[in-house]
């Protein structure tokens, strides 16, 4: 009796979680003839300028390649300003970026600590540019990103903020590996929510805006140590169109080790939880469209729903590892080698769910790294995703949960 | 202006996910449908095959004791079906009603076989090898699972040990039978050798010291293969 209810729990979300994919590919179909657009790298009729803020905290290891890739863009250099922002480094970071004090395209600014929404503000009021956007220090510009990013503010007039497609930078460890992959199924995602308007986030790494937005609904505030999500959610409050553009390409690094990884999803999680209840009034809401109806509730129940899914499978796959402990243990490790038979094959109804769920996710991955590389190759990368990203998750999702049903707060590292 | 909700779109997403959601559901299920007509249609020939045995005893008495090699006849297939019915029997759950027909069908083959082994062997002086073994599977027997193991391990070793395992709560009357018959208590697993019961998990050693016979029998495969190897 109580294994029923919650195998009916199980199979409802297994059905939501189909809808969603299914949904996503229909989407795909809808769309693919416009990915295919992706040579249309060129001039433009039209160059807005831009202020790049790129707001630094003790790096001093990253941030002049940062600087060095805005320098690089193939962008009219009078059009483009990169303001450094120094949010009170406490290593050689602002010592390091003098080399750049010289140079007339970029100004250099230096404030008390408070946080990278503050240093971002801070130089958001000093910027007089049709564009203005952020860089983190840990990521660098494809030469042709900003060139991109324009060409959709030049075609769509009511386009407020773009978004670019991340890439992890020079993957080395076994879960940046992963990581790369679990990018470029986002890239997939983020690009399918596009022209839906389901865009809730707009990433620190080149996320580009026009100007007025920040003149019209204000500056970044505090905001559960997610300030991006929060904008961008502020922005789709006020009906503001943000556009994901997977021409522009945004290089990243990533955290290298759990504990890092785990710091930095947690805070990512507890976010986008945080952020949604603060934004709840748009919930269920038809007048903001899928994000409303769909992306929003989801971003809140979908942790409840993975941890729930992850707690079934693993329920039952730990059996199964008992039982074939308890097989060596009593017939020797030779004995209990699966021979290989058609019959044994499982082909039960969730077993069944899980292999079509699965064959999506990884045409999504597929399709993420064509849009992104142009072409897929398959790695180790999409190995480590598929077998360990579903065992690492649940740690920050977890404890995401906890923090947010008992008011507990996040820290940025 | 916002993307409007296209309600056509996910109304065809829905229809899309539900048939994907039943389709699944439906191709599961043929799947099992499948797997048990395999395993009814591997009880058929060897039901046919026992029938067979049983004519031709019946024919030719025992004054041909060497026309008729029973001994290792039906192992493997036995083997065979008891793995698959108790993968169905996992799959599908033990109140499964095919199941339920499948294993009493199977137990009645194995009763036969028994007793036509006991009958051969029996006029031509042979010491049958067998195990008759009870197990349950409603959680209350938390050694049968191992049990099932070793016993598989066991068969796989010597196709002349005959195993017949049966499902202590069975609604059968063969297997009450049987269970009277070796005045079998509930305290499984339950092995019954030469008409001997043991009570608790036995490993494939404990099992081996209690059938001398099986030593022997690996004594002699082991000098058939040394000499086999030697001749090369």
């Amino acid at each position: 009796m109580i294994e029923t209810f919650f195998s009916s729990i199980f199979y409802i979300f297994l059905f939501m979680t189909l809808y969603l994919e299914v949904f996503f590919l229909v989407t795909f179909l809808e769309e693919r003839e416009e990915l295919v657009k992706r040579a249309l790298w060129g001039k433009l009729s039209y160059y807005p300028s831009a202020t790049i803020i790129v707001p630094v905290w003790n790096e001093e290891k990253t941030v002049s390649a940062t600087v060095h890739s805005l320098l690089r863009l193939h962008y009219p250099k009078h059009k483009v300003k990169v303001i450094i922002v120094d949010d009170g480094s406490t290593d050689h970071t602002w010592e390091i970026i003098q080399k750049f004090a010289r140079n007339s395209r970029i100004t250099l600014l230096k404030k008390e600590n408070g946080g990278k929404h503050t240093a971002v503000n801070f130089a958001i009021e000093k910027a007089d540019t049709e564009l203005v956007g952020c860089l983190d220090a840990d990521s660098f510009v494809d030469k042709d990103a900003l060139t991109e990013i324009a060409r959709a503010f030049n075609e769509d007039r009511e386009i407020m903020a773009v978004t670019p497609i991340l890439i992890v930078h020079e993957p080395k460890t076994i879960l940046q590996k992963m990581q790369k992959t679990e990018y470029y199924a986002g890239a997939f995602l983020r690009r399918m929510l596009s022209p839906l308007d389901g865009i809730f986030v707009t990433p620190g790494p080149f996320s580009i805006f026009r100007k007025e937005v920040f003149d019209k609904i204000g500056i970044y505030k505090r905001a559960h140590n997610t300030e991006d999500m929060e904008f961008a959610l502020r922005m789709q409050s006020h009906h503001m169109r943000i556009r994901n553009v997977h021409t522009a390409h945004v290089y990243t690094t990533t955290p290298g080790t759990l504990y890092t990884l785990y710091r930095q999803r947690l805070r990512w999680t507890y976010g986008i939880m945080k952020n949604t209840l603060d934004y709840r009034f748009m919930l269920f809401r038809r007048e903001y469209g899928l994000l409303g109806m769909i992306v929003l509730p989801l971003s809140l129940m979908g942790v409840f729903i993975f941890l729930y899914n992850f707690g079934f499978i693993a329920f039952y796959a730990s059996k199964n590892i008992v039982g074939k402990i308890i097989e060596i243990s009593v017939v020797g490790v030779y004995s209990s080698l699966p021979h290989f038979n058609l019959f044994f094959l499982n082909t039960d109804f969730t077993s069944l769910l899980l292999y079509i769920l699965l064959g999506i996710g990884i045409f999504f991955i597929w399709n993420g790294t064509r849009i992104t590389e142009g072409k897929f190759r398959l790695t180790l990368s999409v190995f480590y995703f598929v077998i360990l990203y579903g065992i690492v998750a649940p740690l920050w999702l977890t404890r995401a949960t906890f923090n947010v049903a008992f008011a507990r707060g996040t820290k940025w590292r | 202006m916002r993307t409007k909700i296209e309600t056509k779109k996910y109304l065809i997403v829905l229809a899309i996910t539900t048939l994907v959601f039943f389709g699944a559901l439906l191709v599961s299920n043929h799947f099992s449908e499948k797997r048990l007509a395999e395993i009814k249609s591997i009880e058929n020939n060897i039901s046919l095959d026992i029938l067979s045995s049983e004519t031709q005893f019946a024919l030719l008495k025992e004054s041909s004791c060497k026309a008729i090699d029973h001994s290792t006849a039906f192992s493997e297939e036995l083997n065979e079906l008891a793995q698959k019915l108790s993968y169905m029997e996992e799959n599908l759950g033990d109140k499964n009603a095919d199941v339920l027909n499948l294993k009493k069908y199977y137990s009645l083959l194995q009763t036969k076989d028994y007793l036509l082994i006991g009958k051969v062997n029996e006029k031509c002086g042979i010491k049958p090898i067998t195990i008759i073994y009870f197990y349950s599977n409603r959680g209350d027997c938390a050694d049968c699972k191992k049990e099932g193991y070793a016993l598989t391990k066991l068969r796989e070793e010597y196709p002349e040990l005959r195993i017949y395992s049966f499902d202590y709560n069975l609604d059968l009357s063969v297997v009450k039978t049987m269970k009277s018959i070796y005045l079998i208590k509930n305290t499984l697993p339950a092995l019954v050798i030469s008409d001997e019961s043991y009570y608790g998990f036995k490993d494939p050693e404990e099992i081996e010291k209690i059938i001398p016979q099986l030593k022997k029998i690996r004594q002699a495969r082991e000098k058939a293969t040394t000499a086999t190897s030697t001749r090369k």
